[in-house]
Protein backbone atom coordinates (compact mmCIF):
# COMPACT_ATOMS: atom_id res chain seq x y z
CA UNK A 1 0.00 0.00 0.00
CA UNK A 2 1.34 3.48 -0.13
CA UNK A 3 3.54 3.37 -2.89
CA UNK A 4 1.31 6.12 -4.47
CA UNK A 5 -0.43 7.71 -1.67
CA UNK A 6 1.02 11.23 -0.87
CA UNK A 7 2.29 11.13 3.17
CA UNK A 8 -0.50 13.33 3.88
CA UNK A 9 -3.85 11.51 2.51
CA UNK A 10 -1.82 8.44 4.94
CA UNK A 11 -1.76 11.17 8.08
CA UNK A 12 -5.03 12.51 7.58
CA UNK A 13 -6.51 8.65 7.13
CA UNK A 14 -4.86 7.74 10.40
CA UNK A 15 -5.82 10.77 12.29
CA UNK A 16 -9.47 9.93 11.02
CA UNK A 17 -8.98 6.32 12.61
CA UNK A 18 -7.95 7.28 15.74
CA UNK A 19 -10.87 9.54 15.99
CA UNK A 20 -12.77 6.68 15.32
CA UNK A 21 -11.62 4.47 17.42
CA UNK A 22 -10.18 6.36 20.26
CA UNK A 23 -13.35 6.44 21.99
CA UNK A 24 -14.01 2.09 22.55
CA UNK A 25 -10.69 2.15 23.68
CA UNK A 26 -11.14 4.35 26.39
CA UNK A 27 -14.68 3.00 27.08
CA UNK A 28 -12.07 -0.11 28.17
CA UNK A 29 -9.62 1.69 29.96
CA UNK A 30 -12.00 3.46 31.91
CA UNK A 31 -13.71 -0.26 32.50
CA UNK A 32 -10.45 -1.04 33.74
CA UNK A 33 -9.07 1.45 35.34
CA UNK A 34 -7.60 1.47 39.17
CA UNK A 35 -8.72 4.94 40.05
CA UNK A 36 -12.47 5.87 40.40
CA UNK A 37 -12.33 7.79 37.11
CA UNK A 38 -10.50 7.31 34.36
CA UNK A 39 -7.62 10.31 34.44
CA UNK A 40 -4.33 10.92 32.08
CA UNK A 41 -2.28 8.85 33.15
CA UNK A 42 -4.37 6.41 34.12
CA UNK A 43 -4.17 5.40 37.72
CA UNK A 44 -3.17 1.47 36.78
CA UNK A 45 -4.99 -1.51 35.99
CA UNK A 46 -7.64 -3.59 38.09
CA UNK A 47 -10.62 -5.73 37.71
CA UNK A 48 -12.67 -3.99 40.65
CA UNK A 49 -15.04 -2.78 37.96
CA UNK A 50 -15.71 -5.67 36.01
CA UNK A 51 -16.19 -7.56 39.22
CA UNK A 52 -18.52 -4.59 40.13
CA UNK A 53 -20.16 -5.10 37.25
CA UNK A 54 -20.80 -8.48 37.28
CA UNK A 55 -22.20 -8.10 41.17
CA UNK A 56 -24.30 -5.07 39.46
CA UNK A 57 -28.13 -5.67 39.46
CA UNK A 58 -28.82 -3.43 36.94
CA UNK A 59 -25.99 -4.04 34.52
CA UNK A 60 -25.68 -7.49 34.93
CA UNK A 61 -30.00 -8.13 33.96
CA UNK A 62 -29.80 -5.38 31.05
CA UNK A 63 -26.77 -7.59 29.63
CA UNK A 64 -28.71 -10.40 30.48
CA UNK A 65 -32.28 -8.71 28.67
CA UNK A 66 -30.39 -7.56 26.06
CA UNK A 67 -28.84 -10.94 25.15
CA UNK A 68 -32.39 -12.69 25.38
CA UNK A 69 -33.96 -9.92 23.00
CA UNK A 70 -31.46 -10.13 20.70
CA UNK A 71 -31.63 -14.19 20.41
CA UNK A 72 -35.61 -13.72 20.13
CA UNK A 73 -35.01 -11.02 17.32
CA UNK A 74 -32.20 -13.38 15.27
CA UNK A 75 -34.15 -15.93 15.38
CA UNK A 76 -37.22 -14.22 14.06
CA UNK A 77 -35.44 -11.91 11.13
CA UNK A 78 -33.14 -14.98 10.33
CA UNK A 79 -36.60 -16.85 8.93
CA UNK A 80 -38.25 -13.91 7.71
CA UNK A 81 -35.28 -12.37 5.99
CA UNK A 82 -33.95 -15.26 4.51
CA UNK A 83 -37.11 -16.16 3.02
CA UNK A 84 -37.47 -12.59 1.36
CA UNK A 85 -34.07 -12.58 -0.08
CA UNK A 86 -35.26 -15.71 -1.43
CA UNK A 87 -38.06 -14.66 -2.93
CA UNK A 88 -36.10 -11.19 -4.28
CA UNK A 89 -33.28 -13.01 -5.66
CA UNK A 90 -36.00 -15.17 -7.55
CA UNK A 91 -38.99 -13.13 -8.25
CA UNK A 92 -39.14 -11.03 -11.43
CA UNK A 93 -42.25 -8.99 -10.69
CA UNK A 94 -41.90 -5.61 -11.46
CA UNK A 95 -41.75 -4.34 -8.09
CA UNK A 96 -39.46 -6.48 -6.69
CA UNK A 97 -36.67 -3.42 -6.38
CA UNK A 98 -39.34 -1.30 -4.56
CA UNK A 99 -40.01 -4.28 -2.30
CA UNK A 100 -36.03 -4.68 -1.89
CA UNK A 101 -36.28 -1.16 -0.40
CA UNK A 102 -39.45 -0.95 1.71
CA UNK A 103 -37.95 -4.04 3.69
CA UNK A 104 -34.51 -1.82 4.15
CA UNK A 105 -35.82 1.48 4.61
CA UNK A 106 -36.39 0.85 8.14
CA UNK A 107 -32.61 1.07 8.73
CA UNK A 108 -32.61 4.84 7.83
CA UNK A 109 -35.61 5.91 8.88
CA UNK A 110 -35.90 7.76 12.41
CA UNK A 111 -35.64 5.02 15.18
CA UNK A 112 -37.79 7.19 17.32
CA UNK A 113 -40.31 7.62 14.84
CA UNK A 114 -40.85 4.38 14.41
CA UNK A 115 -40.65 2.81 17.88
CA UNK A 116 -42.97 6.26 19.16
CA UNK A 117 -45.66 4.94 16.04
CA UNK A 118 -45.04 1.40 17.68
CA UNK A 119 -45.86 2.70 21.03
CA UNK A 120 -49.04 4.04 20.38
CA UNK A 121 -50.26 1.52 18.14
CA UNK A 122 -49.91 -0.75 21.12
CA UNK A 123 -52.00 1.38 23.30
CA UNK A 124 -54.16 2.05 20.65
CA UNK A 125 -55.14 -1.41 19.57
CA UNK A 126 -55.34 -2.22 23.36
CA UNK A 127 -52.74 -5.26 22.56
CA UNK A 128 -50.89 -5.34 26.45
CA UNK A 129 -47.32 -5.54 25.01
CA UNK A 130 -46.87 -1.84 25.16
CA UNK A 131 -43.50 -1.79 27.54
CA UNK A 132 -43.14 -5.52 27.19
CA UNK A 133 -40.19 -7.25 25.92
CA UNK A 134 -42.59 -8.19 23.50
CA UNK A 135 -43.24 -5.04 21.98
CA UNK A 136 -39.20 -4.46 22.01
CA UNK A 137 -39.42 -7.83 19.89
CA UNK A 138 -41.50 -6.61 16.96
CA UNK A 139 -39.59 -2.85 17.20
CA UNK A 140 -36.29 -5.20 16.95
CA UNK A 141 -37.63 -7.19 14.12
CA UNK A 142 -37.80 -4.72 12.03
CA UNK A 143 -34.44 -2.86 12.36
CA UNK A 144 -32.88 -6.02 12.33
CA UNK A 145 -34.30 -8.01 9.44
CA UNK A 146 -33.06 -5.67 6.71
CA UNK A 147 -28.95 -6.51 7.53
CA UNK A 148 -30.05 -10.54 6.93
CA UNK A 149 -31.67 -9.53 3.83
CA UNK A 150 -28.76 -7.85 2.49
CA UNK A 151 -26.14 -10.47 3.50
CA UNK A 152 -28.28 -13.37 1.88
CA UNK A 153 -29.59 -11.81 -1.07
CA UNK A 154 -25.37 -11.09 -1.52
CA UNK A 155 -24.70 -14.75 -1.27
CA UNK A 156 -27.77 -15.59 -3.32
CA UNK A 157 -26.45 -13.25 -5.78
CA UNK A 158 -23.07 -15.86 -6.35
CA UNK A 159 -25.27 -18.95 -6.64
CA UNK A 160 -26.58 -20.37 -9.89
CA UNK A 161 -30.07 -21.15 -9.94
CA UNK A 162 -29.39 -23.84 -12.27
CA UNK A 163 -28.02 -26.11 -9.33
CA UNK A 164 -31.43 -26.46 -7.84
CA UNK A 165 -33.21 -26.45 -11.52
CA UNK A 166 -31.21 -29.61 -12.25
CA UNK A 167 -31.72 -31.53 -8.85
CA UNK A 168 -35.65 -30.60 -9.54
CA UNK A 169 -35.56 -31.66 -12.89
CA UNK A 170 -34.58 -35.09 -11.44
CA UNK A 171 -37.38 -35.43 -9.53
CA UNK A 172 -36.39 -33.15 -6.38
CA UNK A 173 -39.59 -31.42 -4.62
CA UNK A 174 -38.67 -28.16 -4.16
CA UNK A 175 -38.54 -28.01 -0.91
CA UNK A 176 -35.87 -31.10 -1.42
CA UNK A 177 -33.87 -29.39 -4.06
CA UNK A 178 -33.82 -26.42 -1.65
CA UNK A 179 -32.33 -28.34 1.26
CA UNK A 180 -29.92 -30.32 -0.15
CA UNK A 181 -28.80 -27.89 -2.54
CA UNK A 182 -29.41 -23.91 -1.96
CA UNK A 183 -29.96 -24.15 1.62
CA UNK A 184 -25.78 -25.51 1.99
CA UNK A 185 -24.42 -23.28 -0.41
CA UNK A 186 -25.88 -19.99 0.96
CA UNK A 187 -25.67 -21.50 5.16
CA UNK A 188 -22.60 -19.25 5.32
CA UNK A 189 -24.07 -16.12 4.26
CA UNK A 190 -27.89 -17.25 6.58
CA UNK A 191 -25.34 -17.55 9.10
CA UNK A 192 -23.85 -14.06 9.15
CA UNK A 193 -27.06 -12.38 8.42
CA UNK A 194 -28.04 -14.00 11.69
CA UNK A 195 -25.36 -12.64 13.76
CA UNK A 196 -25.82 -8.66 11.89
CA UNK A 197 -29.09 -9.35 13.28
CA UNK A 198 -27.96 -10.38 16.74
CA UNK A 199 -25.70 -7.63 17.15
CA UNK A 200 -27.98 -4.79 15.88
CA UNK A 201 -30.89 -5.76 18.31
CA UNK A 202 -28.04 -6.17 20.83
CA UNK A 203 -27.12 -2.38 20.46
CA UNK A 204 -30.30 -1.12 19.46
CA UNK A 205 -31.11 2.36 21.67
CA UNK A 206 -33.39 4.37 19.27
CA UNK A 207 -36.44 1.64 18.69
CA UNK A 208 -36.00 0.90 22.50
CA UNK A 209 -36.44 4.57 23.44
CA UNK A 210 -40.40 4.50 23.62
CA UNK A 211 -40.99 0.50 24.11
CA UNK A 212 -38.30 -0.38 27.07
CA UNK A 213 -40.05 -0.26 30.57
CA UNK A 214 -37.97 1.29 33.85
CA UNK A 215 -37.44 -2.38 35.25
CA UNK A 216 -36.87 -4.40 32.40
CA UNK A 217 -34.53 -2.71 29.67
CA UNK A 218 -32.28 -3.69 27.47
CA UNK A 219 -28.43 -2.72 27.97
CA UNK A 220 -28.04 0.64 26.01
CA UNK A 221 -31.41 2.50 27.88
CA UNK A 222 -29.46 1.17 31.20
CA UNK A 223 -26.42 3.07 30.00
CA UNK A 224 -27.82 5.82 28.81
CA UNK A 225 -30.18 6.44 32.09
CA UNK A 226 -27.07 6.30 34.26
CA UNK A 227 -25.22 8.32 31.90
CA UNK A 228 -27.31 10.94 32.48
CA UNK A 229 -26.44 11.54 35.48
CA UNK A 230 -22.81 10.52 36.42
CA UNK A 231 -20.08 8.41 35.35
CA UNK A 232 -20.08 5.02 36.98
CA UNK A 233 -16.67 2.69 35.68
CA UNK A 234 -18.66 -0.22 36.29
CA UNK A 235 -20.85 0.81 32.85
CA UNK A 236 -17.80 1.04 31.31
CA UNK A 237 -16.90 -2.71 32.50
CA UNK A 238 -20.33 -4.02 31.04
CA UNK A 239 -19.05 -1.81 27.81
CA UNK A 240 -16.46 -4.03 27.49
CA UNK A 241 -18.32 -6.86 27.54
CA UNK A 242 -20.34 -5.51 24.49
CA UNK A 243 -17.45 -4.37 23.06
CA UNK A 244 -15.72 -8.33 22.95
CA UNK A 245 -19.32 -9.53 22.07
CA UNK A 246 -19.17 -7.26 19.07
CA UNK A 247 -15.96 -7.69 17.69
CA UNK A 248 -16.10 -11.57 18.52
CA UNK A 249 -19.17 -11.22 15.98
CA UNK A 250 -17.23 -9.04 13.31
CA UNK A 251 -14.44 -11.79 13.13
CA UNK A 252 -16.95 -14.79 12.95
CA UNK A 253 -18.75 -13.21 10.27
CA UNK A 254 -15.59 -12.45 8.27
CA UNK A 255 -14.61 -16.00 9.04
CA UNK A 256 -18.13 -16.77 6.91
CA UNK A 257 -18.34 -14.27 3.85
CA UNK A 258 -15.74 -12.34 2.33
CA UNK A 259 -16.38 -8.78 4.05
CA UNK A 260 -14.94 -7.35 1.63
CA UNK A 261 -17.51 -8.47 -0.84
CA UNK A 262 -20.33 -8.19 1.28
CA UNK A 263 -19.45 -4.40 1.95
CA UNK A 264 -18.54 -3.68 -1.41
CA UNK A 265 -21.12 -5.40 -3.68
CA UNK B 1 -36.99 -39.95 3.22
CA UNK B 2 -40.86 -40.12 1.55
CA UNK B 3 -42.75 -37.46 2.25
CA UNK B 4 -46.54 -38.05 3.18
CA UNK B 5 -48.38 -38.12 -0.11
CA UNK B 6 -51.24 -35.89 0.80
CA UNK B 7 -48.21 -33.05 1.39
CA UNK B 8 -46.27 -34.12 -1.99
CA UNK B 9 -50.00 -33.60 -3.38
CA UNK B 10 -50.29 -29.93 -2.35
CA UNK B 11 -46.89 -29.20 -2.78
CA UNK B 12 -47.47 -29.74 -6.70
CA UNK B 13 -50.64 -28.17 -6.44
CA UNK B 14 -49.41 -25.11 -5.88
CA UNK B 15 -47.58 -23.90 -9.11
CA UNK B 16 -44.07 -22.84 -8.46
CA UNK B 17 -45.13 -19.03 -9.27
CA UNK B 18 -47.62 -18.93 -6.70
CA UNK B 19 -45.08 -20.47 -3.81
CA UNK B 20 -42.85 -17.99 -4.58
CA UNK B 21 -45.05 -15.19 -2.80
CA UNK B 22 -45.87 -17.83 -0.10
CA UNK B 23 -41.55 -16.91 1.08
CA UNK B 24 -42.26 -13.02 1.09
CA UNK B 25 -45.52 -13.16 2.22
CA UNK B 26 -45.13 -13.68 6.47
CA UNK B 27 -42.07 -10.42 6.02
CA UNK B 28 -44.87 -8.61 3.92
CA UNK B 29 -47.24 -8.93 6.35
CA UNK B 30 -45.01 -8.23 9.32
CA UNK B 31 -44.21 -5.00 8.06
CA UNK B 32 -47.53 -4.00 7.15
CA UNK B 33 -48.91 -4.64 10.69
CA UNK B 34 -45.86 -3.37 12.39
CA UNK B 35 -44.27 -0.87 10.17
CA UNK B 36 -46.96 0.35 7.54
CA UNK B 37 -50.38 0.73 9.84
CA UNK B 38 -48.19 2.16 12.89
CA UNK B 39 -46.74 5.01 10.79
CA UNK B 40 -49.93 5.75 8.83
CA UNK B 41 -51.50 5.87 12.39
CA UNK B 42 -49.45 8.25 13.61
CA UNK B 43 -49.83 10.48 10.34
CA UNK B 44 -53.86 10.19 10.90
CA UNK B 45 -53.12 11.10 15.21
CA UNK B 46 -51.25 13.79 14.09
CA UNK B 47 -54.73 15.62 11.84
CA UNK B 48 -56.37 15.05 15.24
CA UNK B 49 -56.84 17.68 17.53
CA UNK B 50 -54.57 17.84 20.04
CA UNK B 51 -54.76 16.04 23.78
CA UNK B 52 -53.43 15.19 26.56
CA UNK B 53 -53.62 11.47 27.50
CA UNK B 54 -53.17 8.29 25.92
CA UNK B 55 -54.23 8.30 22.11
CA UNK B 56 -57.54 7.52 21.19
CA UNK B 57 -58.20 8.14 17.31
CA UNK B 58 -60.83 10.42 16.21
CA UNK B 59 -62.71 11.02 12.90
CA UNK B 60 -62.16 14.96 13.69
CA UNK B 61 -59.78 16.12 11.64
CA UNK B 62 -57.94 19.24 12.31
CA UNK B 63 -54.93 20.99 10.85
CA UNK B 64 -53.96 22.96 14.22
CA UNK B 65 -50.93 20.65 15.48
CA UNK B 66 -49.06 21.92 11.83
CA UNK B 67 -50.34 25.49 12.33
CA UNK B 68 -48.75 25.42 15.81
CA UNK B 69 -45.69 23.43 14.98
CA UNK B 70 -44.52 26.20 12.12
CA UNK B 71 -46.38 29.01 13.96
CA UNK B 72 -44.49 28.32 17.24
CA UNK B 73 -40.67 29.71 16.99
CA UNK B 74 -39.13 27.20 19.28
CA UNK B 75 -40.34 24.23 16.91
CA UNK B 76 -39.70 26.05 13.71
CA UNK B 77 -35.91 26.90 14.92
CA UNK B 78 -35.55 23.04 16.14
CA UNK B 79 -36.73 22.12 12.48
CA UNK B 80 -34.37 24.63 10.97
CA UNK B 81 -31.33 23.22 13.85
CA UNK B 82 -32.10 20.07 12.73
CA UNK B 83 -31.41 20.50 9.35
CA UNK B 84 -28.25 22.70 9.67
CA UNK B 85 -26.65 20.17 12.47
CA UNK B 86 -27.39 17.78 9.90
CA UNK B 87 -25.65 19.45 6.57
CA UNK B 88 -22.92 20.38 8.30
CA UNK B 89 -22.51 17.04 10.28
CA UNK B 90 -22.40 15.54 6.68
CA UNK B 91 -19.92 18.18 5.25
CA UNK B 92 -17.58 17.60 8.36
CA UNK B 93 -17.54 13.54 7.96
CA UNK B 94 -17.16 13.66 4.32
CA UNK B 95 -13.87 15.55 5.03
CA UNK B 96 -12.95 12.78 7.69
CA UNK B 97 -13.72 10.24 5.84
CA UNK B 98 -12.27 10.60 2.32
CA UNK B 99 -8.80 10.01 2.93
CA UNK B 100 -9.75 7.00 5.15
CA UNK B 101 -11.81 5.44 2.07
CA UNK B 102 -9.12 5.96 0.09
CA UNK B 103 -6.38 4.46 1.85
CA UNK B 104 -8.70 1.75 2.82
CA UNK B 105 -9.90 1.55 -1.21
CA UNK B 106 -5.97 1.73 -2.21
CA UNK B 107 -4.93 -1.24 0.52
CA UNK B 108 -4.25 -3.94 -2.42
CA UNK B 109 -3.34 -6.55 0.71
CA UNK B 110 -5.53 -8.40 0.94
CA UNK B 111 -5.47 -9.33 4.79
CA UNK B 112 -4.92 -5.89 5.34
CA UNK B 113 -7.61 -4.42 3.52
CA UNK B 114 -10.25 -6.68 5.25
CA UNK B 115 -8.14 -5.49 8.65
CA UNK B 116 -9.28 -2.01 8.17
CA UNK B 117 -12.54 -3.28 7.01
CA UNK B 118 -13.50 -5.40 10.09
CA UNK B 119 -12.27 -2.01 12.35
CA UNK B 120 -15.18 0.39 10.42
CA UNK B 121 -17.39 -2.37 10.80
CA UNK B 122 -17.06 -3.09 14.34
CA UNK B 123 -17.13 0.68 15.16
CA UNK B 124 -20.51 0.94 12.70
CA UNK B 125 -21.80 -2.33 14.72
CA UNK B 126 -20.96 -1.08 18.54
CA UNK B 127 -23.95 0.17 20.42
CA UNK B 128 -23.58 4.47 19.92
CA UNK B 129 -23.96 4.39 23.70
CA UNK B 130 -20.74 2.74 24.82
CA UNK B 131 -18.96 4.80 21.83
CA UNK B 132 -20.17 8.04 23.95
CA UNK B 133 -19.54 7.01 26.91
CA UNK B 134 -15.70 7.09 25.72
CA UNK B 135 -16.38 10.14 23.96
CA UNK B 136 -17.96 11.71 26.62
CA UNK B 137 -14.79 10.48 29.02
CA UNK B 138 -12.41 12.34 26.27
CA UNK B 139 -14.53 15.78 26.28
CA UNK B 140 -15.90 16.22 29.65
CA UNK B 141 -15.19 19.15 31.96
CA UNK B 142 -12.67 16.69 34.05
CA UNK B 143 -12.12 14.89 30.95
CA UNK B 144 -9.21 13.75 29.10
CA UNK B 145 -8.25 16.87 27.05
CA UNK B 146 -9.09 19.09 29.27
CA UNK B 147 -6.49 17.02 31.96
CA UNK B 148 -4.31 17.28 29.21
CA UNK B 149 -5.01 21.36 28.59
CA UNK B 150 -4.88 22.13 32.18
CA UNK B 151 -1.70 19.83 33.59
CA UNK B 152 0.39 21.82 30.77
CA UNK B 153 -1.09 24.96 31.96
CA UNK B 154 -2.12 26.23 28.40
CA UNK B 155 -5.98 26.74 29.89
CA UNK B 156 -6.76 27.54 33.73
CA UNK B 157 -10.56 26.40 33.36
CA UNK B 158 -11.72 23.59 31.40
CA UNK B 159 -12.66 24.05 27.76
CA UNK B 160 -16.52 23.51 26.90
CA UNK B 161 -16.24 20.82 24.37
CA UNK B 162 -19.65 19.01 25.18
CA UNK B 163 -23.00 19.44 26.67
CA UNK B 164 -23.36 22.15 23.61
CA UNK B 165 -23.56 22.21 19.78
CA UNK B 166 -19.60 21.59 19.61
CA UNK B 167 -20.47 18.25 21.46
CA UNK B 168 -23.43 17.27 19.33
CA UNK B 169 -21.41 17.46 16.18
CA UNK B 170 -18.47 15.83 17.76
CA UNK B 171 -20.80 13.14 18.66
CA UNK B 172 -22.90 12.81 15.33
CA UNK B 173 -19.72 12.68 13.41
CA UNK B 174 -18.26 9.78 15.70
CA UNK B 175 -22.07 7.90 14.84
CA UNK B 176 -21.77 8.35 11.12
CA UNK B 177 -18.37 8.25 9.95
CA UNK B 178 -18.36 3.96 9.49
CA UNK B 179 -21.52 4.70 7.37
CA UNK B 180 -19.81 7.44 5.52
CA UNK B 181 -16.39 5.51 5.13
CA UNK B 182 -18.20 2.02 3.83
CA UNK B 183 -20.51 4.06 0.91
CA UNK B 184 -17.14 5.77 -0.37
CA UNK B 185 -14.72 2.48 -0.45
CA UNK B 186 -17.10 0.77 -3.16
CA UNK B 187 -17.18 3.85 -5.06
CA UNK B 188 -13.66 4.67 -5.12
CA UNK B 189 -12.51 1.09 -5.30
CA UNK B 190 -15.00 0.72 -8.60
CA UNK B 191 -12.74 3.50 -10.26
CA UNK B 192 -10.64 2.47 -13.04
CA UNK B 193 -7.24 3.09 -12.23
CA UNK B 194 -6.01 3.06 -15.74
CA UNK B 195 -7.81 6.74 -16.02
CA UNK B 196 -5.57 8.14 -13.08
CA UNK B 197 -1.91 6.55 -14.56
CA UNK B 198 -3.46 8.00 -17.44
CA UNK B 199 -3.59 11.28 -16.45
CA UNK B 200 -0.09 10.66 -14.37
CA UNK B 201 1.91 9.39 -17.46
CA UNK B 202 0.50 12.57 -19.43
CA UNK B 203 2.69 14.66 -16.76
CA UNK B 204 -0.35 15.50 -14.12
CA UNK B 205 1.00 15.69 -10.61
CA UNK B 206 -0.65 13.65 -8.71
CA UNK B 207 -3.03 16.11 -6.63
CA UNK B 208 -3.88 17.26 -10.39
CA UNK B 209 -5.13 13.85 -11.38
CA UNK B 210 -6.42 13.71 -8.01
CA UNK B 211 -8.69 16.66 -8.62
CA UNK B 212 -9.45 16.55 -11.96
CA UNK B 213 -9.97 12.26 -12.37
CA UNK B 214 -10.75 10.47 -9.90
CA UNK B 215 -12.26 13.17 -7.21
CA UNK B 216 -14.94 14.04 -9.98
CA UNK B 217 -15.48 10.45 -11.00
CA UNK B 218 -16.67 9.99 -7.03
CA UNK B 219 -18.90 12.66 -6.69
CA UNK B 220 -22.05 10.50 -7.29
CA UNK B 221 -20.78 8.16 -4.00
CA UNK B 222 -20.14 11.66 -2.16
CA UNK B 223 -23.51 12.71 -2.96
CA UNK B 224 -24.72 9.58 -1.34
CA UNK B 225 -22.81 8.79 1.54
CA UNK B 226 -23.60 12.44 2.28
CA UNK B 227 -27.42 12.06 1.70
CA UNK B 228 -27.25 8.64 4.03
CA UNK B 229 -25.36 10.66 6.48
CA UNK B 230 -27.83 13.99 6.52
CA UNK B 231 -30.60 11.11 7.37
CA UNK B 232 -28.83 9.14 9.93
CA UNK B 233 -27.89 12.17 12.03
CA UNK B 234 -31.19 14.33 11.65
CA UNK B 235 -32.55 11.25 13.15
CA UNK B 236 -30.69 10.27 16.27
CA UNK B 237 -32.24 10.97 19.64
CA UNK B 238 -28.98 9.56 21.76
CA UNK B 239 -26.16 11.75 20.41
CA UNK B 240 -28.07 15.14 21.23
CA UNK B 241 -29.52 13.62 24.81
CA UNK B 242 -25.92 12.79 25.76
CA UNK B 243 -23.66 15.12 24.62
CA UNK B 244 -26.04 18.17 24.01
CA UNK B 245 -26.98 17.50 27.84
CA UNK B 246 -31.01 18.49 26.48
CA UNK B 247 -29.65 22.00 25.55
CA UNK B 248 -29.58 21.06 22.13
CA UNK B 249 -33.10 21.45 21.56
CA UNK B 250 -33.52 19.01 17.59
CA UNK B 251 -37.03 17.41 16.74
CA UNK B 252 -36.20 14.10 18.36
CA UNK B 253 -35.85 15.63 21.45
CA UNK B 254 -38.94 17.62 20.81
CA UNK B 255 -40.68 14.36 20.33
CA UNK B 256 -39.72 12.46 23.15
CA UNK B 257 -40.50 15.68 25.37
CA UNK B 258 -44.06 15.95 24.08
CA UNK B 259 -44.63 12.24 24.30
CA UNK B 260 -42.88 10.76 27.17
CA UNK B 261 -42.55 13.96 29.23
CA UNK B 262 -46.17 15.94 28.26
CA UNK B 263 -48.18 12.80 27.49
CA UNK B 264 -49.38 15.01 23.67
CA UNK B 265 -49.86 12.16 21.48
CA UNK B 266 -50.51 14.09 18.89
CA UNK B 267 -48.65 17.27 18.67
CA UNK B 268 -45.94 14.56 19.20
CA UNK B 269 -46.86 12.92 15.95
CA UNK B 270 -46.55 16.39 14.41
CA UNK B 271 -43.79 16.48 14.95
CA UNK B 272 -42.84 12.94 14.24
CA UNK B 273 -44.49 13.59 11.06
CA UNK B 274 -42.03 16.19 9.89
CA UNK B 275 -39.19 14.77 11.19
CA UNK B 276 -40.06 11.21 9.08
CA UNK B 277 -40.21 13.62 6.44
CA UNK B 278 -37.18 15.43 6.58
CA UNK B 279 -35.52 11.85 6.65
CA UNK B 280 -37.21 10.11 3.80
CA UNK B 281 -36.59 12.50 1.56
CA UNK B 282 -33.26 12.40 2.15
CA UNK B 283 -33.32 8.28 1.28
CA UNK B 284 -35.74 8.80 -1.55
CA UNK B 285 -32.83 11.29 -3.32
CA UNK B 286 -29.93 9.05 -2.02
CA UNK B 287 -31.78 5.88 -3.87
CA UNK B 288 -32.61 8.24 -6.90
CA UNK B 289 -28.53 8.57 -7.12
CA UNK B 290 -28.45 4.81 -7.56
CA UNK B 291 -26.43 3.97 -4.62
CA UNK B 292 -25.82 0.63 -5.44
CA UNK B 293 -22.52 0.64 -4.51
CA UNK B 294 -23.27 1.15 -1.15
CA UNK B 295 -23.97 -2.04 -0.30
CA UNK B 296 -26.94 -3.78 1.04
CA UNK B 297 -25.99 -2.89 4.60
CA UNK B 298 -26.21 1.34 4.54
Amino acid sequence: MGRTLPPIILVLAVLGFCYMLLPILVVVMAGLTAGEILTFPPQGLSFRWVAAFLQSDTYLSAFFFSFRLALMTMIVSTILGTAAALFLSRSNFIGRQAMRSFFLSPVVLPGVVVGFSLYAFFIATGMGISRTIWGLWIGHILYSTPYVIGTVGAALASFDVSLEEAARSLGASPIRAFRKVTLPSISQGVQAGSIFAFIVSFGQFEVSLFLSAPNSEPLPIAMYNSMRYKFQPDAAAAGIFAIILVTASVLLTNRLVNIRRLLER
Amino acid sequence: MAAPPAVRAGWSGVRPRQMKWLLVAPLFIFFVVFFVIPVGLMLATSFNPSAIGPPSLTFELTVDNYIRFFGRSNFLQAAGRSMLLATVVSFITLIIAYPMAFAIAKTRHPGRNTFLLILVLAAMQLDMVIRLYGLMVILGDNGLINQLLMGLGLISSPAPLMYNLLGVVLGLVQFSLPFMILTLVGVIRGIDPSLEEAARSLGASWWRAFFRVTFPISIPGVLAGSLLVFALSISSYIVPALMGGFRVGVLPIHIYQQVAEGARFQFGATVAVVLFLLSATAIVIYTRIGARRSGGLA
